[in-house]
């Protein structure tokens, strides 16, 4: 297969991008690891006139820990998060997606930011962004922008990023003591592989008597875009952590809360049987983290 | 057992340098001077009428060279077997898949002939297609080809013995079902070719193929040329598994367009159109009914399957018959029968792939014998023991065990995996399975009915006298051939493998039918063994007369003269030898002559020293109709223990190892009989777990690529305990014969078996894809708690 022809710009800076940005607008597509974007042009679901690669702008390249938060640029690849002590500290569920995304090869390539604007409802990373309450940090000519990262998709690659607007990178409060999060992909063989569903979670417990404080659950696969399990949410708050209940919160994910497809991929039937195991797996993950603390 | 110098040794392969540093030549790496790029138009449709073609526009456009249609191609058909030659370079007046060739274009640049086939105009009528075999049989079905009523592109009939009497005897009969999915080869290397015409009219095709010779002879028939102005190369290949077991029709396309523009034209397949030409595994639909006494011996086998075999018939007549013949052993079995249907329906035809036609058969069978030894209370292991043929037998259809290692394969497995300790203790999720297999050492017989010599070598000292050069025309497609034949070459001769240069894969060279049914260690080594010893021959006849000495007396070995009684005086020798290199630092001044002063010597008696070695199978067994297929001069086996774990709340299967025994025969080269085994083993995981080919109501393949077609990962390979069990075949060179594919054999079996031993199901549908053993468990507690 061959790449259809472009005209191929390399800004050093996020103004020389914006401004590219504008000046094409939807003529152009921006170029991060390119895992998903070459694959697209070369399989002709899509055309472009002008590829916009964003790699020589150093500053979304970077993880920068403010204490309280971190920003992480949209061009930090899975591998570079995989290494991150930051994130391997503080965002085990992150790293538990960057890990297992692709192969190592892909791993190498492939952003976070790309990982994002690609929105595929299958994405490894967007799950764990939802429920550590992720903001999606936008640039144009216009100025800056801040969306949370729950309302940024709007269905499969589609997100509410503007013409004119490129991602620079992501804001994430770094979670206090007591919480715990993890996520789980599930498909067929052990790599390389398009997820059947994937879910993660992320808990905080009331440390004075094990109760769940706050609980965020997101499952992927299931629907247009990653969705919040909120039925499933409710079931933990203000409850003490146990199998039972965890499975109870997993059979809420399953009946009340997601609405997959019958596809090549698998059934409607068995990705809801495996959302609820997924739950009650992640739930699980995270609160024997936080008992380790 | 004789002592050997280089066989059966770890010798590094003798392409390792030139792959490990990318400098091994492959398809993608040649270009010629003024190269034309082509591309195919292919349907868009699973079964339509063509109605016109209109080429006009296409022509017009800039840098387009030719275009041509089956008007330009003819409409000779070509196929596999002369007995079923169903296809033609490009469909004349209907297409019967999505995919089926129209029209081809040669222009300067690859983006130019693709955009010239975008400009080929054709009219089509669009007919009902079928695309299951089920479909394809009911009475009004469309029909795809007039002289094959009812879809049935073949179906074979046998019974040895008798059934019906045999399963009456029987105390315990098991019947099941069991069906793969269609396969893709998956070979990392696409195909791809290049043809040039030459001003002498010569026509020179090189080609990623496993089967130079057949390909060939397939040129030659479609374009009307003889033999002798057809050359087909093949450079170093990124394997074949059996899709490139015979001729393509992109091939063919490319000579057509080299011959009327003059130019060599490169054409290749993208993955797409790999997975549209297809010529994979089958998919097989078989139904088993074993009976056994309570002692466990076996009685009766009644098999009955059906093929999915796509539009054409590529190697499908053969393929239905391996189906039920390589069910005849390896235990000992005097009842059985078989009915075996290969379907035609708008599909891409399937072909041959490792383990051809056999695979699911035993891995139906295999579940079977385990599923009596858990009634009758009896190891699996023991149960085929019982029931094992021994060395010398034949099967109720006249397959010969020449040498038969079996048991031993599985008391090395039963020892290498520490099955006695484990059966029955895993704990729960996890489980033990084992299962064994046997395949033939090579076709006993060619494609085409002929009495040809199924491969012919030629070794050629180098005048210096140091080198021999061995010419074959066997195709090295990765699994390590040349390395072989060159260690055969310097064993026989009795020269360092160093001392070899080896050149095959070019129909100039001679006649090899190929790499297909793991053939080649056996054939063209035999007829290496042959040449190399015509060579040796030559020479030790001139030391003879020169030393006054008898031949019978002499040998070559690790690069000198043997004498065996005492050492001549041969300084008149080694004195006209130094003659002979006035000026050079590396005379010789050994205690024994070498075998360079030796072939020295014959080359200034008698001129190039060349041998001259050919091989075809002594008479083989069977005289019933498909007897020639299945029957081979030898037969590997070989047994396997999978151990795995099941997620029993998810369905996903791990496979945690496996251990496998195999009896090749002599191993010519140990490294590279595991590295069959163990790819074996992969190719086998796949299928089982993973692999299968996924169409749309309109029979176009939704998982066209290799993310979507899940071929094993190094993440999902399990370690393989690979244990070579060698046995010393009769009828093959220094004993040797098959690992290339019956080590596939006890793979999928086995897995089913310990996926059964750890969650209670056993599996009728493959792949073992995480939702399917899922299902499985929750019919099966359903089950337990009513
Ligand atoms: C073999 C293979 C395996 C894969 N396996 C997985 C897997 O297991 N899990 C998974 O989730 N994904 C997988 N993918 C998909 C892909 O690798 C990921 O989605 C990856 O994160 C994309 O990142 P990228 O940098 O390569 O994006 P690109 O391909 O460069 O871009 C993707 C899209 O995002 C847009 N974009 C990129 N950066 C920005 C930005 N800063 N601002 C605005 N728009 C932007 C691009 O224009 C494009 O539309 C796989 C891909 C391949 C080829």
């Amino acid at each position: 297969m061959l790449l259809p022809k472009f005209e191929f710009h390399e800004p050093a800076s996020i103004q020389e991008a914006i401004e590219l940005k504008k000046k094409y607008r939807t003529d152009a597509r921006l170029l991060a690891g390119g895992t998903d974007l070459l694959v697209h042009l070369k399989k002709k679901l899509i055309t472009t006139d002008h590829v916009i690669s964003l790699l020589r702008i150093k500053d979304l390249g970077q993880i920068k820990n403010n204490k309280e938060s971190v920003e992480i640029g949209a061009c930090v690849t899975m591998a570079r998060l995989s290494e991150s002590k930051v994130i391997q500290e503080n965002f085990c569920a992150i790293k538990a997606g960057a890990d297992n995304l692709g192969t190592h090869l892909i791993r190498n390539r492939a952003t976070l930011g790309g990982n994002v604007c690609n929105a595929s409802p299958a994405a490894d990373t967007i799950c764990s962004l939802i429920v550590y309450q992720a903001h999606a940090l936008l640039e144009s000519t216009d100025g800056k922008r801040e969306l949370p990262i729950e309302s940024f998709f709007m269905s499969p690659g589609k997100t509410d990023i503007r013409d004119n607007e490129i991602l620079t990178g992501f804001k994430l409060s770094i979670p206090g003591k007591n919480c715990g999060a993890h996520y789980i992909q599930l498909g067929k063989r052990k790599s390389s592989e398009i997820n059947i569903v994937n879910v993660a979670s992320f808990i905080q417990f009331d440390p004075s008597d094990q109760t769940i404080m706050n609980s965020r659950i997101a499952l992927g696969s299931v629907a247009a875009t990653p969705i919040r399990s909120f039925h499933a949410e409710k079931i933990l708050q203000n409850k003490k952590a146990s199998e039972s209940l965890f499975y109870e919160a997993g059979e809420a994910a399953r009946h009340k809360d997601c609405k997959p497809i019958d596809d090549f991929r698998g059934t409607a039937d068995y990705r809801k049987a495996m959302i609820g195991v997924l739950t009650k797996r992640t739930l699980d993950a995270a609160f024997k983290q936080v008992q380790a603390q | 057992m004789e002592k050997f110098d280089i066989i059966s040794s770890r010798a590094p392969r003798i392409d390792t340098p030139d792959k490990a540093t990318g400098k091994a030549v492959f398809i993608d790496d040649i270009s010629k001077p003024g190269m034309l790029y082509g591309a195919l138009l292919q349907s868009p449709h699973a079964h339509a009428k063509i109605l016109s073609i209109d080429t006009s526009k296409a022509e017009k456009l800039e840098g387009v060279k030719a275009v041509i249609t089956s008007k330009d191609a003819g409409s000779v058909k070509y196929g596999v077997s002369p007995a079923r030659y169903d296809e033609t370079v490009f469909a004349i007046d209907k297409v019967l898949y999505v995919g089926d060739e129209i029209a081809a274009v040669a222009a300067v640049s690859l983006e130019t002939a693709q955009q010239a086939v975008q400009l080929i105009k054709v009219e089509y009528e669009i007919l009902p297609a079928v695309f299951t075999v089920e479909d394809a049989l009911k009475k009004e079905a469309p029909q795809l080809h007039e002289n094959f009523p009812n879809n049935l592109c073949a179906q074979v009939h046998q019974e040895f013995g008798n059934v019906e009497e045999g399963l009456k005897q029987s105390d315990i009969i098991k019947t099941t079902t069991l069906k793969n999915k269609r396969q893709d080869g998956a070979c990392i290397e696409m195909q791809g070719c290049i043809a040039e015409y030459d001003v002498r009219e010569v026509l020179t095709l090189i080609t990623s193929t496993q089967v130079p010779h057949y390909v060939q002879r397939t040129v030659a028939m479609v374009l009307g040329l003889d033999i002798g102005k057809v050359r087909v190369k093949k450079p170093y290949l990124g394997a074949g598994f059996g899709i490139k077991a015979s001729a393509n029709p992109m091939e063919l396309a490319c000579c057509i367009l080299a011959v009327k523009t003059k130019k060599p034209v490169k054409m290749n397949y993208n993955r797409e159109q790999v997975f549209m030409y297809s010529r994979a595994r089958h998919q097989f639909t078989h139904t088993i009914t074993t009976g056994a006494k309570k002692d466990g011996t076996i009685i009766a086998l009644k098999h009955e399957c059906y093929l999915d075999g796509g539009a054409y018939t590529s190697f499908g007549i053969a393929t239905v018959y391996y189906t039920g013949s390589l069910l005849g052993g390896p235990y000992k079995l005097a009842n059985m029968s078989y009915d075996g249907y290969r379907v035609y329906n708008n599909k891409p035809a399937c072909g041959a792939q490792r383990g051809h036609g056999a695979v699911i058969a035993r891995a139906c069978f295999e579940q079977q014998l385990d599923m009596i030894a858990e009634e009758i209370g009896m190891d699996p292991m023991a149960l085929r023991i019982k029931n094992m043929m021994n060395t010398g037998d034949t099967t109720c259809n006249d397959l010969n065990m020449s040498s038969f290692g079996m048991s031993e394969c599985i008391e090395a497995v039963r020892k290498g995996s520490d099955w006695d300790k484990k059966k029955g203790n895993m704990p729960k999720g996890k489980g033990i399975g084992m299962a064994c297999g046997f395949f033939v050492s090579g076709a006993g017989y060619p494609i085409y009915r002929s009495d040809t010599f199924h491969g012919t070598v030629i070794v050629k000292l180098t005048e210096d006298g140091g080198t021999a050069l061995v010419y074959t025309a066997s195709a090295e497609i990765g699994q390590g051939s040349d390395t072989a034949f060159a260690m055969i070459a310097a064993e026989t001769l009795g020269i360092p493998l160093e001392n070899i240069r080896l050149a095959s894969g070019d129909t100039d060279m001679g006649v090899d039918l190929g790499a297909y049914s793991s053939r080649q260690t056996l054939m063209t080594g035999h007829a290496t063994k042959e040449a190399a010893e015509h060579a040796k021959q030559q020479v030790l006849e001139v030391l003879a007369h020169k030393l006054d000495i008898p031949m019978e007396d002499m040998d070559i070995k690790k690069g000198f003269i043997e004498f065996k009684n005492h050492i001549p005086d041969f300084s008149v020798l080694r004195t006209r030898y130094i003659k002979e290199h006035r000026g050079w630092t590396d005379n010789p001044d050994s205690e024994k002559l070498t075998f360079k002063e030796a072939s020295r010597i014959a080359f200034l008696e008698k001129g190039s020293i060349v041998g001259t070695g050919k091989y075809k199978p002594q008479l083989l067994g069977g005289k019933f109709k498909g007897a020639a297929v299945g029957t081979s001069p030898a037969y590997g086996c070989s047994a396997q223990v999978a151990q795995v774990t099941v997620d029993m709340e998810t369905g996903q299967v791990t496979i945690d190892h496996i251990t496998d025994a195999h009896d090749c025969g002599k191993a010519i080269n140990m490294t590279s009989v595991e590295g069959q085994m163990e790819g074996s083993v992969s190719m086998g995981i796949g299928e089982a777990m993973h692999e299968e080919v996924i169409f749309d109501d309109k029979g176009r393949v939704v998982n066209n690529d290799l993310a979507e077609y899940k071929i094993v990962t190094s993440m999902d390979m399990p370690i393989v305990n690979a244990i070579v069990v060698e046995s010393n075949e009769p009828n093959g060179p220094y004993g040797a014969k098959e690992v290339g594919e019956g080590a596939i054999m006890p793979t999928i079996p086995a897995i089913l078996n310990a996926v059964y031993d750890a969650a209670g199901v056993r599996m009728n549908e493959l792949p073992l894809t995480p939702e399917r053993v899922y299902n499985a468990i929750q019919v099966y507690r359903k089950k337990l708690s009513a």
